[in-house]
């Protein structure tokens, strides 16, 4: 495998006695999508919050594109194109799908704050750049409809989608999917995965955490199981189907899955 | 809508000495115009940018108290036997150094409030505030303390030996506040419709989410708190060198009260809710004060805003706009039933 | 010698009632979540209820106390129950809001009623001081100490003991928690309230007659009493009953050897500090991650 985009080595993530992530290693390769899966409370979003800085891990390192983030802010991680969304529907939810996309765009724009106050027609022209974006981007997520509703009173499956636009607005060259579709009705979940696809076309990797094994062996290049915040198998769909330990720690839950 | 009724305010306002010309009234209106601008200051961190922010009088006397000492001249023991000797420097740069101090205070409690959230902050502030003041009203040597600072030059702007213009009457002074408050108003106007204002905004409603994408935190609420110290030390600025006098008082804790219910009662994240409700608790205080006690005053004080905050929660502002907003939507809905 | 262990008594006596003062506040923003505006206005509710019985209506000191104090957590749970429990969803600004609407009112009606004149409440205490070598202590203040020491086991016992006391504790632990084992969230607040504000009436009551009386008493004591919360840890019974003696011992020394103008200066000072190098409280013993 040519340089992976990102490598965690060895990460360990202790909250007092108890071991959260135990020393954690595997590589996603740049345009692949891998799928990360496990029963609840593996580690699964504690390994993505060790990723992209809300949390310090114990031990262990972390690279992208072969430089160590490890240690580096939330804000300067999504700077460097690693952007998550959450686990929890997460998003600006007073202010409307295009500001919330807006927003998104932040990393984007240029402006400083002395060109800000003084009115400089750039930072007018720049507004009118990033509001197109926007535009664009409300577009590819299938959202351009509802554009002016409070992001707060739009539907669920809805809400979820608007998530995923807000982090493609930031750019990313990673993108991390904290269990994107949990809670989608069977059409929404295949809207969802046709835009994974569009995704991954534009040229962005995508790390996944799902629990919808259909999603999963879907649209994974590479399956990586986590259980007791360690890794237990770690491989193509098919493999890791068969993988004996994989079987035991769902107890027949993927048979009845799939 | 809003556009013509700013400008219509702004031609009401420019326009009213003319037409109005008892001096009480338009030292009520200058009063009421420096609060507005320490209102509008307060607002953008305690409405956009969401820090609960109590001790903002400190900004205000800061901008004050530097200000009248700068364009006063002192000395200044500084142990071993050495004075420190300030001379009286012109109005005009005494009250960029007032405002240029308060912001450089702003900067430390922005540093301070990434550190420190919540009910936690707001204690810090209150007690930042409550220092400061006591400070001013001990350190004799430099504030007369209690004794306060008088004779405290009037507004003036001045071309260094070539040329002077001062403003010694009250209608010149109405009209330097209120082409500050409209600049004041105009600068946070620019900022919160800015990618940096949507960064603020974004900080406090979403903070994990707004980080995800990029906004440096520490960074936009330091930029909040330095803009917010700044303005409302250029309104301390104004107020001391328009009474020409100042005391310790000046950063008592019930003026930044007095700047949160207006901001509040006024509706906070709202561009407007400051000015309506800086007018609304400085103009009543002056009418209530021919009609009862003073404590009697305070009691309708605190029962109105208690009201205000039971029945419109969002505001003034939100709730005016949401009404007219209601009353014109109506006919338009009927346009667009389909014919079918 | 002799004038550092005077210092060391004062700061003693004065310890137990900002104790007081500094636990009651505690509570209610641990539990609620509440920045108590009229916390100040309660400790001066307290001192006026004594100006009341035992100097307008003439009863009997101790009786006068024990009124004071009733009445203190009487006006918390009226407070709670009409300005509180409707504000029960709303943001934490709104909340402030009526809270300082609340103080104002409190602090004017004060002022109204019983002018801003300063009033003065005369105990059963005798004039003369204990002498002990070089130290010499007034019967007053060794009872305030001690009422003082007995209300914080008082509350500390109910905290710990009574049904009620249990509930608070479960909700500061995980209010969602409580709230689905049954706890009345309803109750458990207004009793906080009701406590916390008895407490801050309490030390008024006993400060009353050691110092005087006056409308904006009350100002002072909030500000400290916030100071002595942040010293301890928001939430921690414990850690606020230890920083009130902190700030009474840093005030007392700080007066008697720096400069008396700036002592209350140095309260502030010192949480200004902590809050830069240990933001959770001297005596924080949990870890927060994340």
């Amino acid at each position: 495998m040519a340089e992976p985009l990102l490598s965690l080595d060895g990460i360990t993530v202790r909250f007092g006695g108890l071991t959260a992530l135990d020393r954690m290693t595997f590589a996603v390769a740049e345009g692949a999508v891998v799928s990360l899966i496990g029963p609840n409370g593996a580690g699964k979003t504690t390994a993505f919050n060790v990723i992209t800085g809300y949390l310090a891990p114990s031990a262990g390192e972390i690279g992208y594109r072969g430089r160590s983030i490890v240690g580096l802010k939330p804000h300067q991680i999504a700077a460097r194109g690693l952007v998550r969304t959450f686990q929890k529907t997460s998003v600006f939810a007073a202010r409307s799908v295009f500001e919330n996309v807006l927003i998104g765009l932040h990393l984007s724009g240029r402006g400083r704050i002395w060109e800000i106050l003084l009115g400089l027609p750039r930072v007018a022209a720049e507004e009118r750049g990033l509001e197109r974006r926007a535009s664009e981007i409300l577009d590819f997520a299938g959202l351009a409809g509802h554009a002016n509703e409070i992001a707060g009173a739009l539907a669920y499956g809805d809400q979820r989608l608007l998530e995923v636009a807000i982090a493609l607005a930031a750019g990313p060259s990673l993108l991390l999917l904290d269990e994107p579709v949990s809670g989608m009705n069977p059409s929404e979940t295949a809207r969802f995965m046709a835009m994974v696809g569009r995704i991954r076309a534009r040229g962005v990797t995508i790390l996944l955490i799902e629990h919808d094994m259909r999603m999963v062996m879907g649209v994974s290049d590479r399956i990586v199981v986590l259980n007791y915040g360690r890794i237990i198998a770690e491989g193509a769909p098919a493999e890791v189907r068969r993988d004996p330990e994989v079987i035991r720690a769902y107890l027949g839950r993927e048979a009845a899955h799939a | 809508m809003s556009r013509a009724l700013g400008l219509a305010w702004l031609a009401l306002l420019v326009t009213l000495p003319a037409w109005m010309d008892d001096p009480y009234c338009l030292h009520v209106l200058i009063v009421t115009g420096i609060f507005v601008i320490a209102a509008m200051s307060l607002n953008l961190l305690l409405g956009y940018t969401g820090q609960l922010s109590l001790g903002h009088v400190a900004f205000f006397g800061i901008g004050a108290y530097t200000s009248a000492l700068l364009s006063l001249g002192f000395d200044l023991d500084v142990g071993g036997g050495r004075t420190l000797l300030v001379g009286p420097h012109p109005v005009w740069l005494a009250m960029l150094g007032g405002v240029a101090v308060a912001g450089l205070f702003g900067w430390v409690i922005g540093r301070l409030s990434f550190k420190v959230r919540g009910a936690y902050f707001v204690i810090v502030t209150i007690s930042f505030a409550e220092v400061v003041r006591l400070v001013a009203l001990n350190w004799i040597d430099l504030t007369q303390g209690p004794m306060a600072l008088n004779a405290i030059p009037p507004l003036s702007v001045s071309i260094p030996g070539l040329w002077e213009l001062t403003f010694y009457k009250k209608v010149p002074n109405y009209y330097v506040v209120l082409a500050v408050a409209a600049f004041s108003y105009l600068i946070i106007r620019r900022l919160v419709r800015s990618r940096a204002g949507r960064a603020m905004v974004a900080l406090k409603e979403n903070e994990p989410l707004a980080a995800s994408v990029g906004i440096d935190v520490t960074h936009y609420l330091v930029v909040a708190a330095v803009v917010s110290a700044a303005m409302a030390g250029a309104a301390g600025v104004l107020y001391a060198h328009y009474v020409r006098i100042i005391d310790p008082d000046v950063f008592l804790f019930i003026y930044t009260v007095t700047m949160v219910i207006m901001v509040i009662t006024g509706g906070k994240g709202t561009l407007a809710g400051p000015v309506v409700g800086g007018l609304v608790f400085g103009i009543v205080p002056e009418v209530l004060r021919e009609l009862a006690a003073p404590e009697v005053q305070w009691i309708v004080y605190g029962a109105l805003m208690i009201l205000i905050v039971f029945f419109l929660p969002r505001g003034i502002v939100p709730a005016v706009t949401g009404l007219w907003a209601r009353i014109t939507a109506r006919p338009p809905l009927v346009e667009r039933r389909p014919a079918e | 010698m002799g004038e550092l262990l005077q210092h060391v008594v004062n700061a003693l006596i004065l310890g137990g009632t900002y104790a007081l003062l500094g636990i009651g506040l505690t509570l209610i923003f641990g539990i609620m979540g509440v920045v108590n505006f009229t916390h100040g206005e309660l400790y001066t509710f307290g001192a006026y209820m004594m100006v009341l019985f035992a100097m307008v209506l003439g009863v009997n000191f101790f009786v006068a106390l024990g009124l004071a104090i009733v009445l203190g957590v009487a006006m918390g749970a009226a407070v709670e129950i009409a300005l509180l429990r409707p504000m029960r969803g709303a943001d934490i600004d709104t909340t402030m809001l009526v809270m300082i609407g609340a103080w104002i009112i409190m602090q004017n009606s004060e002022q109204w009623v019983w002018s801003g004149v300063a009033k003065s409440v005369s105990s059963p205490f005798p004039d003369e001081p204990l002498v002990i070598g070089p130290v010499s202590l007034s019967w007053l203040r060794l009872f305030v100490m001690g009422a003082a020491i007995a209300l914080i086991v008082g509350a500390h016992l109910f905290i710990h003991r009574s049904r009620l006391g249990k509930a608070m504790r479960a909700t500061f632990q995980d209010r969602d928690t409580a709230a689905l084992m049954g706890v009345d969230i309803d109750a458990v607040h207004t009793a906080t309230f009701a406590l916390g504000s008895g407490l801050a009436a309490a030390a008024g009551a006993l400060l009353g007659p050691v110092f005087v009386v006056t409308p904006t008493m009350g100002n002072l004591a909030a500000l400290k009493a916030f100071a002595i919360v942040i010293l301890g840890g928001l939430g921690n019974f414990t850690g606020a009953a230890l920083g009130g003696f902190i700030l009474a011992f840093v005030e007392e020394l700080g007066a008697g050897y720096i400069s008396s103008g700036y002592r209350d200066t140095m309260g502030f000072m010192l949480i200004i500090l902590v809050l830069l190098f240990k933001p959770t409280g001297l005596f924080a013993r949990a870890e927060r991650i994340g």
